[in-house]
Protein backbone atom coordinates (compact mmCIF):
# COMPACT_ATOMS: atom_id res chain seq x y z
CA UNK A 1 0.00 0.00 0.00
CA UNK A 2 0.96 3.44 -1.10
CA UNK A 3 1.66 6.11 1.82
CA UNK A 4 -1.02 7.95 -0.21
CA UNK A 5 -3.62 7.87 -3.43
CA UNK A 6 -3.78 10.12 -5.97
CA UNK A 7 -6.60 9.88 -8.32
CA UNK A 8 -5.97 11.82 -11.78
CA UNK A 9 -8.48 10.42 -13.46
CA UNK A 10 -10.52 12.30 -15.93
CA UNK A 11 -7.94 15.26 -15.32
CA UNK A 12 -5.99 16.98 -18.88
CA UNK A 13 -2.51 17.76 -18.99
CA UNK A 14 -0.81 19.20 -16.81
CA UNK A 15 -3.03 18.86 -13.55
CA UNK A 16 -2.12 14.96 -12.80
CA UNK A 17 1.32 16.14 -12.42
CA UNK A 18 0.38 19.39 -10.94
CA UNK A 19 -1.78 17.37 -8.21
CA UNK A 20 1.20 14.68 -7.56
CA UNK A 21 3.49 16.93 -6.90
CA UNK A 22 1.46 18.42 -3.91
CA UNK A 23 0.95 15.39 -2.64
CA UNK A 24 4.86 14.45 -2.94
CA UNK A 25 5.26 17.21 -1.23
CA UNK A 26 2.89 16.04 1.64
CA UNK A 27 5.08 13.36 2.00
CA UNK A 28 8.53 12.36 4.14
CA UNK A 29 11.26 11.08 2.43
CA UNK A 30 11.23 6.87 2.00
CA UNK A 31 7.48 7.27 1.44
CA UNK A 32 5.65 6.19 -1.91
CA UNK A 33 2.34 7.71 -3.51
CA UNK A 34 0.57 5.78 -6.18
CA UNK A 35 -1.22 7.76 -9.09
CA UNK A 36 -3.77 7.08 -11.37
CA UNK A 37 -4.38 9.01 -14.61
CA UNK A 38 -6.16 9.16 -17.53
CA UNK A 39 -4.59 11.93 -19.57
CA UNK A 40 -2.24 9.95 -22.40
CA UNK A 41 0.62 11.83 -22.32
CA UNK A 42 1.28 10.48 -18.48
CA UNK A 43 2.82 7.65 -19.81
CA UNK A 44 6.09 9.78 -20.95
CA UNK A 45 5.54 13.04 -18.74
CA UNK A 46 5.47 10.93 -15.12
CA UNK A 47 8.58 9.36 -16.16
CA UNK A 48 10.11 12.15 -17.46
CA UNK A 49 9.47 14.85 -14.38
CA UNK A 50 10.15 11.55 -12.11
CA UNK A 51 13.61 11.75 -13.90
CA UNK A 52 14.83 15.16 -13.21
CA UNK A 53 13.65 15.23 -9.65
CA UNK A 54 15.39 12.79 -6.89
CA UNK A 55 12.45 10.74 -6.44
CA UNK A 56 12.36 7.32 -7.56
CA UNK A 57 9.51 5.48 -10.03
CA UNK A 58 8.87 2.22 -8.39
CA UNK A 59 6.25 1.56 -11.35
CA UNK A 60 4.46 2.29 -14.33
CA UNK A 61 2.03 0.70 -15.92
CA UNK A 62 -1.30 0.96 -18.14
CA UNK A 63 -4.32 -0.93 -16.83
CA UNK A 64 -7.60 -0.89 -19.20
CA UNK A 65 -7.09 2.65 -20.13
CA UNK A 66 -5.67 3.72 -16.48
CA UNK A 67 -2.27 4.56 -16.00
CA UNK A 68 -0.61 3.61 -12.43
CA UNK A 69 2.46 5.26 -11.06
CA UNK A 70 4.36 4.31 -8.18
CA UNK A 71 6.67 7.18 -6.79
CA UNK A 72 8.60 6.79 -3.97
CA UNK A 73 9.88 10.15 -2.53
CA UNK A 74 13.70 11.15 -2.47
CA UNK B 1 -6.64 30.46 -17.01
CA UNK B 2 -7.62 34.19 -17.16
CA UNK B 3 -4.82 36.17 -17.55
CA UNK B 4 -3.19 34.42 -19.84
CA UNK B 5 -3.50 35.26 -23.85
CA UNK B 6 -3.97 32.25 -26.12
CA UNK B 7 -2.82 33.06 -29.61
CA UNK B 8 -3.84 30.96 -32.39
CA UNK B 9 -1.47 29.05 -34.81
CA UNK B 10 -1.67 31.52 -37.72
CA UNK B 11 -1.06 34.46 -35.22
CA UNK B 12 2.14 32.27 -34.00
CA UNK B 13 3.64 32.04 -37.48
CA UNK B 14 2.61 36.10 -38.49
CA UNK B 15 4.72 37.08 -35.03
CA UNK B 16 7.24 34.22 -36.42
CA UNK B 17 7.39 35.41 -39.43
CA UNK B 18 7.60 39.08 -38.11
CA UNK B 19 10.52 37.65 -36.05
CA UNK B 20 9.30 39.46 -32.77
CA UNK B 21 8.41 36.08 -31.26
CA UNK B 22 10.14 33.43 -28.74
CA UNK B 23 9.28 29.69 -28.52
CA UNK B 24 9.23 27.99 -25.41
CA UNK B 25 7.99 24.39 -25.86
CA UNK B 26 7.03 22.82 -22.22
CA UNK B 27 6.67 18.94 -23.60
CA UNK B 28 9.73 16.59 -22.72
CA UNK B 29 12.51 16.55 -24.39
CA UNK B 30 11.96 13.36 -26.58
CA UNK B 31 8.64 14.80 -27.89
CA UNK B 32 10.34 18.18 -29.02
CA UNK B 33 13.60 16.60 -30.77
CA UNK B 34 11.24 14.23 -32.74
CA UNK B 35 9.09 17.65 -33.97
CA UNK B 36 8.78 20.91 -33.07
CA UNK B 37 7.84 24.19 -34.06
CA UNK B 38 10.82 25.86 -36.56
CA UNK B 39 10.83 29.20 -38.43
CA UNK B 40 14.06 31.27 -39.75
CA UNK B 41 13.69 33.99 -37.50
CA UNK B 42 12.63 32.20 -34.25
CA UNK B 43 14.50 30.73 -31.95
CA UNK B 44 13.17 28.23 -29.36
CA UNK B 45 13.73 26.38 -26.29
CA UNK B 46 12.53 23.22 -24.87
CA UNK B 47 11.46 23.32 -20.59
CA UNK B 48 9.53 20.52 -20.07
CA UNK B 49 6.32 22.14 -17.39
CA UNK B 50 7.35 19.91 -14.79
CA UNK B 51 10.13 21.69 -14.38
CA UNK B 52 8.43 25.22 -13.49
CA UNK B 53 6.27 23.46 -10.63
CA UNK B 54 9.16 24.25 -8.06
CA UNK B 55 9.59 27.24 -6.64
CA UNK B 56 11.64 29.69 -8.67
CA UNK B 57 13.40 32.60 -8.19
CA UNK B 58 14.32 35.84 -10.35
CA UNK B 59 17.80 34.16 -10.34
CA UNK B 60 16.65 30.57 -11.48
CA UNK B 61 18.45 28.52 -13.83
CA UNK B 62 15.84 27.88 -15.93
CA UNK B 63 14.13 31.23 -16.14
CA UNK B 64 17.38 32.53 -17.12
CA UNK B 65 16.70 30.97 -20.54
CA UNK B 66 13.81 33.15 -21.29
CA UNK B 67 14.08 37.12 -22.77
CA UNK B 68 12.04 39.54 -20.57
CA UNK B 69 12.12 41.92 -23.85
CA UNK B 70 10.17 39.34 -26.25
CA UNK B 71 6.98 37.38 -26.17
CA UNK B 72 6.90 34.19 -25.16
CA UNK B 73 4.74 32.00 -26.77
CA UNK B 74 4.68 29.06 -24.81
CA UNK B 75 3.89 25.93 -26.87
CA UNK B 76 2.39 22.36 -25.79
CA UNK B 77 0.99 19.20 -26.86
CA UNK B 78 -2.74 20.47 -26.29
CA UNK B 79 -2.38 23.78 -25.13
CA UNK B 80 -3.28 22.61 -21.00
CA UNK B 81 0.18 22.71 -19.92
CA UNK B 82 1.35 26.10 -22.02
CA UNK B 83 -1.84 27.82 -20.31
CA UNK B 84 0.02 27.04 -17.24
CA UNK B 85 3.11 27.86 -17.84
CA UNK B 86 2.38 30.80 -19.54
CA UNK B 87 0.19 31.97 -16.42
CA UNK B 88 3.00 31.65 -13.97
CA UNK B 89 5.34 33.24 -16.30
CA UNK B 90 2.90 36.35 -16.33
CA UNK B 91 3.03 36.52 -12.82
CA UNK B 92 6.92 36.18 -12.79
CA UNK B 93 6.97 39.95 -15.07
CA UNK B 94 7.69 38.08 -18.75
CA UNK B 95 5.07 38.34 -21.36
CA UNK B 96 3.69 35.55 -22.23
CA UNK B 97 0.80 33.83 -24.21
CA UNK B 98 0.07 30.18 -24.90
CA UNK B 99 -0.69 28.44 -28.40
CA UNK B 100 -4.47 27.14 -28.33
CA UNK B 101 -4.68 23.89 -28.89
CA UNK B 102 -1.05 23.18 -29.18
CA UNK B 103 0.80 20.88 -31.64
CA UNK B 104 -2.68 20.04 -32.26
CA UNK B 105 -3.51 23.27 -33.74
CA UNK B 106 0.07 23.60 -35.26
CA UNK B 107 0.00 20.21 -37.26
CA UNK B 108 -3.77 21.76 -38.80
CA UNK B 109 -1.97 25.26 -39.94
CA UNK B 110 -1.34 25.64 -43.87
CA UNK B 111 0.60 28.64 -44.95
CA UNK B 112 -0.64 29.72 -48.39
CA UNK B 113 2.34 31.57 -50.46
CA UNK B 114 2.18 32.59 -54.20
CA UNK B 115 5.00 31.40 -55.82
CA UNK B 116 4.83 32.67 -58.97
CA UNK B 117 2.27 34.78 -60.94
CA UNK B 118 1.75 36.46 -64.50
CA UNK B 119 -1.47 37.35 -66.36
CA UNK B 120 -2.04 34.03 -67.84
CA UNK B 121 -0.51 31.79 -64.83
CA UNK B 122 -0.72 31.76 -60.94
CA UNK B 123 1.17 28.61 -59.44
CA UNK B 124 0.41 28.98 -55.29
CA UNK B 125 1.78 26.87 -52.78
CA UNK B 126 0.10 25.57 -49.23
CA UNK B 127 2.66 24.43 -46.83
CA UNK B 128 1.80 22.48 -43.95
CA UNK B 129 4.76 24.14 -41.81
CA UNK B 130 3.89 21.28 -38.72
CA UNK B 131 4.47 18.31 -41.77
CA UNK B 132 5.99 19.91 -43.83
CA UNK B 133 3.18 18.94 -46.53
CA UNK B 134 3.41 21.25 -49.63
CA UNK B 135 0.39 20.90 -51.71
CA UNK B 136 0.03 23.16 -54.87
CA UNK B 137 -2.88 25.27 -56.58
CA UNK B 138 -1.76 25.54 -60.48
CA UNK B 139 -4.66 28.66 -62.00
CA UNK B 140 -4.87 29.93 -65.43
CA UNK B 141 -8.40 31.68 -66.25
CA UNK B 142 -10.48 31.10 -63.50
CA UNK B 143 -9.81 27.35 -63.36
CA UNK B 144 -7.45 25.50 -60.87
CA UNK B 145 -5.57 22.01 -60.03
CA UNK B 146 -5.20 20.92 -57.30
CA UNK B 147 -2.00 18.57 -56.47
CA UNK B 148 -1.37 16.57 -52.98
CA UNK B 149 -4.51 18.47 -51.26
CA UNK B 150 -4.31 17.38 -47.25
CA UNK B 151 -7.44 15.89 -45.58
CA UNK B 152 -8.21 19.62 -44.69
CA UNK B 153 -10.13 20.37 -47.90
CA UNK B 154 -11.47 23.32 -46.40
CA UNK B 155 -8.09 24.71 -47.21
CA UNK B 156 -8.36 24.33 -50.73
CA UNK B 157 -11.94 25.69 -51.25
CA UNK B 158 -11.44 29.12 -49.38
CA UNK B 159 -8.50 29.40 -51.45
CA UNK B 160 -10.82 28.61 -54.59
CA UNK B 161 -13.11 31.67 -53.46
CA UNK B 162 -10.19 33.77 -52.43
CA UNK B 163 -8.38 33.39 -55.54
CA UNK B 164 -11.28 33.63 -57.44
CA UNK B 165 -11.00 30.02 -59.72
CA UNK B 166 -13.23 26.94 -59.84
CA UNK B 167 -11.25 23.93 -59.14
CA UNK B 168 -11.26 21.59 -62.08
CA UNK B 169 -9.04 19.00 -61.47
CA UNK B 170 -7.56 17.18 -58.24
CA UNK B 171 -4.56 15.24 -58.76
CA UNK B 172 -2.27 13.44 -56.16
CA UNK B 173 1.55 12.66 -57.24
CA UNK B 174 1.28 8.97 -55.49
CA UNK B 175 -0.39 7.57 -52.66
CA UNK B 176 0.91 9.25 -49.37
CA UNK B 177 2.34 7.29 -46.47
CA UNK B 178 3.08 10.69 -44.60
CA UNK B 179 -0.32 12.45 -44.59
CA UNK B 180 -3.97 11.38 -45.35
CA UNK B 181 -4.93 12.55 -49.04
CA UNK B 182 -8.04 15.09 -49.05
CA UNK B 183 -8.20 14.11 -53.17
CA UNK B 184 -11.30 12.14 -53.29
CA UNK B 185 -13.03 14.23 -50.86
CA UNK B 186 -12.08 17.40 -52.60
CA UNK B 187 -13.02 16.09 -55.77
CA UNK B 188 -16.10 15.46 -54.69
CA UNK B 189 -16.67 18.27 -52.74
CA UNK B 190 -16.21 20.71 -55.75
CA UNK B 191 -17.23 17.93 -58.44
CA UNK B 192 -13.91 17.86 -60.27
CA UNK B 193 -12.15 14.55 -61.46
CA UNK B 194 -9.21 13.04 -59.29
CA UNK B 195 -6.57 11.46 -61.18
CA UNK B 196 -4.29 8.92 -59.73
CA UNK B 197 -1.16 6.51 -61.39
CA UNK B 198 -3.43 3.36 -61.68
CA UNK B 199 0.34 1.74 -60.07
CA UNK B 200 -0.11 3.18 -56.80
CA UNK B 201 -4.24 2.25 -57.08
CA UNK B 202 -3.38 -1.34 -57.65
CA UNK B 203 -5.42 -3.48 -55.29
CA UNK B 204 -7.74 -0.78 -54.07
CA UNK B 205 -11.41 0.33 -55.06
CA UNK B 206 -10.27 3.66 -55.04
CA UNK B 207 -12.16 5.91 -57.95
CA UNK B 208 -9.71 7.74 -60.24
CA UNK B 209 -8.89 8.88 -63.46
CA UNK B 210 -5.81 7.47 -64.57
CA UNK B 211 -3.33 9.64 -64.35
CA UNK B 212 -0.38 7.13 -66.90
CA UNK B 213 -3.44 7.91 -69.84
CA UNK B 214 -3.33 11.59 -69.44
CA UNK B 215 -0.02 13.16 -71.29
CA UNK B 216 -1.44 16.83 -70.97
CA UNK B 217 -3.93 18.22 -68.42
CA UNK B 218 -5.14 21.66 -69.76
CA UNK B 219 -5.79 24.07 -66.75
CA UNK B 220 -8.46 26.63 -67.72
CA UNK B 221 -8.57 27.85 -71.15
CA UNK B 222 -5.29 29.43 -72.11
CA UNK B 223 -1.91 27.73 -73.26
CA UNK B 224 -1.23 26.43 -69.36
CA UNK B 225 -0.91 22.85 -69.91
CA UNK B 226 0.64 20.52 -67.15
CA UNK B 227 2.89 17.98 -68.27
CA UNK B 228 2.67 14.71 -66.31
CA UNK B 229 6.19 12.15 -66.32
CA UNK B 230 6.22 9.09 -64.66
CA UNK B 231 8.61 10.22 -62.23
CA UNK B 232 9.01 6.19 -60.17
CA UNK B 233 11.46 5.93 -57.75
CA UNK B 234 9.82 7.30 -54.48
CA UNK B 235 6.62 5.13 -55.60
CA UNK B 236 6.24 3.13 -58.44
CA UNK B 237 3.80 5.38 -59.59
CA UNK B 238 4.69 8.47 -58.76
CA UNK B 239 4.22 11.10 -61.56
CA UNK B 240 5.82 15.01 -61.41
CA UNK B 241 3.92 17.59 -63.24
CA UNK B 242 5.67 19.66 -65.73
CA UNK B 243 4.51 23.69 -66.22
CA UNK B 244 5.64 25.56 -69.67
CA UNK B 245 9.22 23.54 -69.18
CA UNK B 246 9.68 26.46 -66.52
CA UNK B 247 8.09 24.46 -63.17
CA UNK B 248 8.85 21.01 -62.22
CA UNK B 249 5.96 20.31 -59.32
CA UNK B 250 8.12 16.72 -58.31
CA UNK B 251 5.66 15.26 -55.59
CA UNK B 252 8.06 13.37 -53.48
CA UNK B 253 10.78 13.15 -55.56
CA UNK B 254 13.24 15.42 -55.88
CA UNK B 255 13.69 17.84 -52.99
CA UNK B 256 15.24 20.96 -52.55
CA UNK B 257 17.53 19.15 -50.32
CA UNK B 258 17.56 15.85 -52.35
CA UNK B 259 15.82 12.82 -53.32
CA UNK B 260 12.56 11.12 -52.05
CA UNK B 261 13.35 7.92 -50.28
CA UNK B 262 12.39 4.63 -51.75
CA UNK B 263 12.17 2.05 -49.29
CA UNK B 264 8.48 2.95 -47.85
CA UNK B 265 7.00 0.43 -50.23
CA UNK B 266 9.74 -2.09 -48.85
CA UNK B 267 11.11 -2.74 -51.75
CA UNK B 268 14.32 -0.25 -51.53
CA UNK B 269 16.36 -1.80 -53.99
CA UNK B 270 14.01 -2.28 -57.43
CA UNK B 271 12.67 1.30 -56.45
CA UNK B 272 15.95 2.27 -56.45
CA UNK B 273 16.69 1.86 -59.76
CA UNK B 274 13.28 3.36 -61.00
CA UNK B 275 14.72 6.67 -59.55
CA UNK B 276 17.82 6.15 -60.93
CA UNK B 277 15.67 6.03 -64.35
CA UNK B 278 14.16 9.29 -63.39
CA UNK B 279 16.57 11.09 -62.74
CA UNK B 280 19.00 10.26 -65.40
CA UNK B 281 16.38 9.58 -68.18
CA UNK B 282 13.16 11.20 -67.72
CA UNK B 283 13.91 14.63 -65.90
CA UNK B 284 17.78 14.74 -67.63
CA UNK B 285 17.00 17.42 -70.37
CA UNK B 286 14.89 19.37 -68.48
CA UNK B 287 16.82 22.81 -68.25
CA UNK B 288 19.26 23.95 -64.93
CA UNK B 289 16.59 27.13 -64.43
CA UNK B 290 13.74 25.21 -64.43
CA UNK B 291 12.50 25.85 -60.99
CA UNK B 292 11.53 22.21 -58.23
CA UNK B 293 8.42 23.02 -56.38
CA UNK B 294 8.61 19.78 -54.34
CA UNK B 295 6.12 17.94 -52.38
CA UNK B 296 8.14 17.73 -48.83
CA UNK B 297 10.42 19.53 -46.68
CA UNK B 298 12.08 18.36 -43.61
CA UNK B 299 14.81 21.47 -42.83
CA UNK B 300 13.66 24.45 -42.54
CA UNK B 301 16.58 25.65 -44.42
CA UNK B 302 15.26 24.27 -47.28
CA UNK B 303 12.88 27.62 -47.49
CA UNK B 304 13.81 30.32 -49.36
CA UNK B 305 13.60 34.07 -48.21
CA UNK B 306 10.65 34.53 -49.75
CA UNK B 307 9.02 31.55 -47.52
CA UNK B 308 8.27 29.29 -50.95
CA UNK B 309 10.22 25.73 -50.79
CA UNK B 310 11.91 25.88 -54.26
CA UNK B 311 15.06 25.55 -55.89
CA UNK B 312 16.18 25.73 -59.09
CA UNK B 313 17.09 21.85 -60.80
CA UNK B 314 21.05 23.13 -61.92
CA UNK B 315 21.60 24.09 -58.25
CA UNK B 316 20.28 20.71 -56.51
CA UNK B 317 21.85 19.19 -59.43
CA UNK B 318 25.21 21.09 -58.47
CA UNK B 319 24.32 21.09 -54.30
CA UNK B 320 23.77 17.29 -54.43
CA UNK B 321 26.83 14.51 -55.63
CA UNK B 322 24.08 11.64 -55.78
CA UNK B 323 22.35 13.67 -58.34
CA UNK B 324 25.52 13.45 -60.50
CA UNK B 325 26.68 10.17 -59.56
CA UNK B 326 25.46 8.02 -63.15
CA UNK B 327 27.38 4.63 -62.14
CA UNK B 328 23.96 2.87 -61.67
CA UNK B 329 25.44 0.60 -59.26
CA UNK B 330 26.52 3.10 -57.04
CA UNK B 331 23.38 5.35 -57.55
CA UNK B 332 21.61 2.21 -56.41
CA UNK B 333 23.81 1.25 -53.61
CA UNK B 334 23.88 4.80 -52.21
CA UNK B 335 20.30 5.53 -52.31
CA UNK B 336 18.90 1.99 -50.68
CA UNK B 337 21.65 2.16 -47.85
CA UNK B 338 20.94 5.55 -47.17
CA UNK B 339 17.14 4.16 -46.11
CA UNK B 340 16.65 4.38 -42.33
CA UNK B 341 14.65 2.67 -40.21
CA UNK B 342 13.04 5.81 -39.16
CA UNK B 343 9.32 6.06 -40.62
CA UNK B 344 6.85 8.14 -40.59
CA UNK B 345 4.42 7.92 -37.79
CA UNK B 346 1.82 5.68 -38.39
CA UNK B 347 2.59 4.94 -41.68
CA UNK B 348 0.91 1.67 -42.55
CA UNK B 349 -2.08 2.78 -41.07
CA UNK B 350 -2.02 6.50 -43.29
CA UNK B 351 -1.23 4.43 -46.25
CA UNK B 352 -4.77 2.08 -45.52
CA UNK B 353 -7.07 5.27 -45.24
CA UNK B 354 -5.46 6.85 -48.37
CA UNK B 355 -6.22 3.37 -50.41
CA UNK B 356 -9.61 3.60 -48.63
CA UNK B 357 -9.08 0.53 -46.83
CA UNK B 358 -9.53 1.92 -44.12
CA UNK B 359 -11.56 4.69 -42.15
CA UNK B 360 -11.35 6.80 -39.48
CA UNK B 361 -13.04 9.31 -37.57
CA UNK B 362 -11.69 12.93 -37.45
CA UNK B 363 -10.11 12.84 -33.86
CA UNK B 364 -8.10 9.92 -35.05
CA UNK B 365 -7.12 11.22 -38.25
CA UNK B 366 -5.57 14.20 -36.83
CA UNK B 367 -4.26 12.14 -34.03
CA UNK B 368 -2.20 9.73 -36.94
CA UNK B 369 -1.16 12.92 -38.27
CA UNK B 370 0.81 14.43 -35.75
CA UNK B 371 4.47 14.27 -35.84
CA UNK B 372 7.36 14.88 -38.14
CA UNK B 373 7.62 13.97 -41.18
CA UNK B 374 10.15 11.11 -42.50
CA UNK B 375 9.86 10.90 -46.40
CA UNK B 376 13.24 12.15 -47.92
CA UNK B 377 16.37 10.42 -47.70
CA UNK B 378 18.88 13.64 -47.19
CA UNK B 379 18.52 13.09 -43.83
CA UNK B 380 21.03 10.22 -43.35
CA UNK B 381 24.00 10.97 -45.42
CA UNK B 382 22.69 11.73 -49.47
CA UNK B 383 22.43 15.17 -49.22
CA UNK B 384 25.78 16.43 -49.90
Amino acid sequence: MADVFVDAKGLACPMPIVKAKKALDSLQPGQTMEVHTTEKGSMNDFPAWIKRSNHELIEAKEENGVFKFIIKKG
Amino acid sequence: MENVRSITAEELHRKMEAGNVFILDVRNEEEYNDWKIEGKKTQSVNIPYFAFLDEMDEEDEILSNLPKDKEIAVVCAKGGASDYVAQMLNEKGYTSSSLKDGMLAWSQYYHPVTVYADEKLKIIQINRLAKGCLSYAVISAGKGMIIDPSKDTDVYIELAQKHQFTIEHVVDSHLHADHITGGPRLAEQVGAPYYLSSEEAKGTNLKFEPLEQYGRIKVGDIDVEVLSIPTPGHTPGSTSFLIDNRFLLSGDTIFVGGLGRPDLGGKAKEWAEDLYHTVFYKLKDLPDDCLVLPGHYSDIREMNDSGVVAERLGKIRENNEIMRNEDKASFTEQVASAVSMEKPPNFEEIVAINRGELKVDANRAIELEIGPNRCAVHHHGIHG
